[in-house]
């Protein structure tokens, strides 16, 4: 029989792993509901706070830990079944959505209570170094095997990081080579989007208190 | 010299970047950029290693800031053809 490749070790153990991941990800979308109906009941009209969970596929999860292999980003064939996808940190995942930004404070400051013992990881804005979206991984009382990760996001950023994580960040002929070129544009779109939303919370503040 | 420049002269040298593999790529040069290498280097360095002649065929030159092992280099040589 032909040697295994790390693919081939790795591809087994995601569908060992794939029972524990789904309860980790229905663990976890169930804590972040119930912490945060303080605030989802009370939300105005326009306010939005919208929660969404999900597990890494099975190529997705063996691509993310092959790129995480240093500059030559392959797994070394020597290495066989050493690797594995629970050095991930994102398996499995929870991402809150929030608008305006006071909102997105607050879903953060409940959530960062509750979940005081992940690791803090947040994305910043590669200009002005502040918070983009803070970004927390930890276990679960369901396993100790299976890492989360939970998000909270300002609306309008996570939702340009959709777009941009499945047309840049993902392979996709028609776009290669665009991701670095890219990075002066995305960094832009940041600024903007940032300056929206603290543009329309002076905007609030100012009509709250006349 | 921003990443921008550094790309804007890889490029007029030849190379593409690759996306899936995330590196540089010329293959008449016969000779690969890890981003990395291109994040930390100053012009002078990345002019001087465009300069570097390429290996002879079946062989590929890695300008990483970490060479790959024996066997990471002979994976990287085979997906590379």
């Amino acid at each position: 029989m032909a040697d295994r490749k790390p693919e081939d070790w790795l591809r087994e153990e995601y569908f060992v792993l794939l029972p524990q991941v789904r309860r980790v990800v229905q663990n976890l979308e169930t804590r972040v509901r119930h912490e945060l109906l303080p605030l989802t009941v009370h939300l105005k009209n326009f306010e939005r706070i919208v929660i969404t969970s999900g597990s890494k596929d099975c190529e997705s999860a063996i691509d993310t830990l092959r790129r995480a292999q240093g500059e030559s980003k392959v797994f070394d064939p020597n290495r066989g079944g050493t690797y594995t996808l629970t050095d991930l940190r994102d398996l499995a995942g929870v991402r809150v959505l929030a608008f305006p930004r006071t909102r997105w404070i607050e879903a953060n400051d409940l959530l960062r209570a509750v979940f005081s013992s992940w690791e803090s990881r947040p994305m910043q804005d590669p200009l002005s170094k502040s918070i983009l979206v803070h970004k927390y991984n930890g276990y679960c009382s369901s396993t100790d095997q299976i890492r989360a990760e939970l998000q909270i996001s300002p609306m309008l950023i996570g939702q340009f990081l959709d777009i941009e994580h499945s047309a840049i960040y993902k392979p996709s002929p028609e776009l290669e080579g665009a991701k670095p070129m890219m990075r002066d544009h995305t960094n832009a779109v940041f600024s903007a989007l940032q300056a929206f939303d603290a543009e329309l919370e002076r905007l609030m503040q100012e009509r709250n208190s006349t | 010299m921003t990443m921008k420049e550094k790309m804007q002269i890889l490029e007029a040298a030849g190379y593409r970047y690759n996306f899936k593999r995330e590196f540089y790529i010329n293959r008449v040069e016969r000779k690969v950029f890890s981003v990395e290498f291109i994040e930390d280097s100053k012009e002078e360095r990345l002019r001087a290693a465009l300069a570097t002649p390429g290996p002879s065929a079946g062989d590929w030159d890695f300008k990483f800031n970490t060479a790959p092992s024996p066997s990471v280099r002979r994976e990287l040589v085979s997906i590379l053809g």
